[in-house]
């Protein structure tokens, strides 16, 4: 039997991501080299991009994954969100120039928001009746108000410090999210016992429990 | 693919199903008629000339029923199909169109008509050569009543789209107030499957009906000797809200995604006028194939050669072993050289000679035969 494969993302959360399966007592050398394969005794770690992340897991090349609440409410997936894991915390909020913040005040004006979540935006927008364009980029999405390619953003923020150094203010907050850990449901099934064990080891560290 | 295909067809015409066909568009009122909520997102609708919106199938459940509902309103009905059907997902590289088959058994309610169709999910997963099927049998009644005896009011509708969307951290957050067995059984609904589930189900003392009925399948799905296969999973969530009773998924362990899936919907067919019970399944095709090691192909291609003079002896005999339900693929040779076809799963060469005689070839026949002499 092939060993239980988890896939973690790259960038921000990787850090956290493995101290807390070092931490649920699962864990081997540190990778020397830039591999994205590690093995770990009983457990296969892969290191992914958070966005193809829900890729590997659906599709059964990893059981279980780490991903960002932000990615699972703008991907369409069919995999099982079992624990909040409670490091990344940052939420999602619609920001305007300061200059330009009193735009938010009327409901029925048009706004082009730049973002990396064009779903999510579509339907905070359209949940709320608000005309909007949405322009999607895949990174430094402050920039695009400041050369007047949109009149704000939407997008992750942790402290405000990339908000403000872009004169930047937050109107709206769309979203809160932290880490999850996310399960293939064929693996939930055919692997039940080493799923299990996963999810209670690391439910007992996220919740302090010794 | 197709050999997928022929080998569901066969199993589907072997219990007795005859095939129904639909349309691929609908009237986009049939699909939100059908089912309560239909996947706006993930609709392609298109617009006539008159300006009516129709969408092509999302799936082929909804369409079965309107077509039963509406053409023969009293009729009991073994059904089938084979088609496409399509979704959009936005943003990915995902194909949007999934052929699928499946079943439909219209105006039999009973735990009988639910025990056949789960065995002949089984008996066509089987067919189609794939290995380690696990057909995993729940009920949409008992997930209701579990959400039921939650407690929750103004968020029941949150929770039970977190449970659909599988999200058992936001489930975990509404249930704050539940009671502490109901809270537990839904958090850990992933592993209240095997032969633990019912009685730890039973002890809940909530949607007993159900599990009444789920436990009438099981026991009359045993008379249908497919019992291995086949065990209690109360987590299975199906997404569509039309499903009212047992609720059924196949996993194979070569697919990351259920192969099947299916369940009981007696009031769907009421929807569209006509007050019937029926139960059914479909099949992805794609997921079958890619579990499948030998492509869903059980007889293997007879590779028959011969030389041009013996064309007309060479061919009476095939046509006798096709006659007789071999697959057979004759091919002449060409001076001397045989070009054997694409029947890669083909066991071996047959040589007809103009006797008639004929002998399978040996490895040293095939080297000649490849270097242009006759073996």
């Amino acid at each position: 039997m092939r060993s239980l494969t988890v896939a973690l993302p790259s960038g921000r959360l990787l850090a956290d991501a493995v101290r807390l399966l070092r931490a649920a007592g699962y864990g081997g050398p540190d990778a020397q080299d830039r591999s994205l394969v590690w093995q770990w005794g009983e457990l296969t770690v892969i290191v992914a991009k958070p966005v193809d992340l829900l890729t590997y897991v659906e599709r059964g090349a990893a059981d279980c994954g780490v991903v960002g609440k932000d990615i699972l409410l703008e991907q369409a997936h069919d995999v099982y969100e079992l624990v909040d894991l409670g490091f990344g915390r940052c939420r999602g909020v619609v920001a305007l120039p300061a200059d330009r913040r009193h735009l938010w005040g009327d409901p029925r004006r048009h706004l082009r928001v730049a973002t990396k979540y064009p779903r999510v935006a579509e339907r905070f927008f359209w949940e709320r009746g608000r005309p909007v364009e949405i322009v999607e980029l895949y990174g430094s999405v402050e920039l695009a108000p400041r050369v007047g390619l949109s009149d704000g953003i939407l997008d992750l923020v942790m402290t405000g410090t990339t908000l403000r150094a872009n004169g930047l203010v937050e109107v709206a907050e769309v979203f809160q999210s932290t880490a999850r850990l996310v399960v293939n449901p064929v693996s939930l099934r055919a692997r039940s016992e080493a799923v299990r064990e996963l999810v209670g080891r690391l439910t007992r560290v996220v919740e302090g429990v010794p | 693919m197709r050999a997928v295909e022929g080998c569901l067809r066969r199993t589907f015409e072997a219990w007795g199903y005859r095939e129904v066909a639909t349309p691929a568009l609908e009237y986009l009122d049939t699909w939100t008629r059908g089912m309560g909520n239909p996947p706006a997102a993930t609709l392609f609708v298109v617009v006539d000339r008159t300006g009516e919106l129709l969408a092509l199938r999302p799936e082929m459940t909804v369409p079965v029923a309107r077509f039963v509902a509406t053409r023969w309103p009293d009729t009991v009905a073994r059904l089938y199909y084979v088609g496409s059907v399509f979704r959009g997902e936005l943003g990915r590289g995902n194909s949007r169109e999934f052929p699928q088959a499946g079943v439909e058994r219209v105006g039999d309610g009973g735990a009988d008509a639910d025990a056949e169709v789960v065995a002949l999910a089984v008996d066509a997963l089987r067919q189609a050569a794939v290995p380690g099927v696990r057909v995993g049998l729940g009920h949409a009644g008992f997930l209701r009543a579990l959400l039921d005896a939650s407690g929750l009011e103004e968020d029941r509708q949150v929770a039970q789209e977190a449970l659909y969307r599988r999200d058992f951290v936001t489930l975990s957050s509404l249930l704050d107030g539940a009671p502490a067995p109901v809270r537990g059984a839904l958090l850990d609904l992933p592993s209240l499957r095997g032969s633990g589930a019912l009685p730890r189900a039973r002890s809940l003392r909530v949607g007993q009906e159900a599990l009444d009925e789920l436990e009438a399948v099981l026991e009359a799905v045993q008379g249908y000797a497919v019992g291995d296969a086949v065990e209690v999973d109360l987590g299975i969530i199906r997404d569509f809200d039309y499903y009212t009773g047992v609720v059924l998924e196949a996993y194979a362990p070569g697919s990351g995604a259920p192969l099947l899936g299916g369940g009981r919907y007696d009031q769907l067919l009421e929807r569209f006028g006509a007050s019937r019970p029926a139960v059914g399944f479909a099949v992805h095709l794609e997921r079958v194939l890619a579990s499948s090691p030998r492509g869903g192909v059980l007889a293997p291609v007879l590779e028959v050669g011969y030389e041009r003079s013996a064309r007309a002896q060479a061919l009476a005999w095939v046509r006798r072993a096709r006659a007789a339900g071999l697959r057979v693929a004759a091919t002449p040779a060409e001076e001397g050289r045989l070009q054997p076809g694409l029947n890669f799963r083909a066991e071996g060469i047959w040589w007809v000679e103009r006797d008639g005689s004929r002998r399978l070839l040996a490895p040293e026949d095939l080297d000649a035969l490849l270097e242009g002499r006759t073996p």
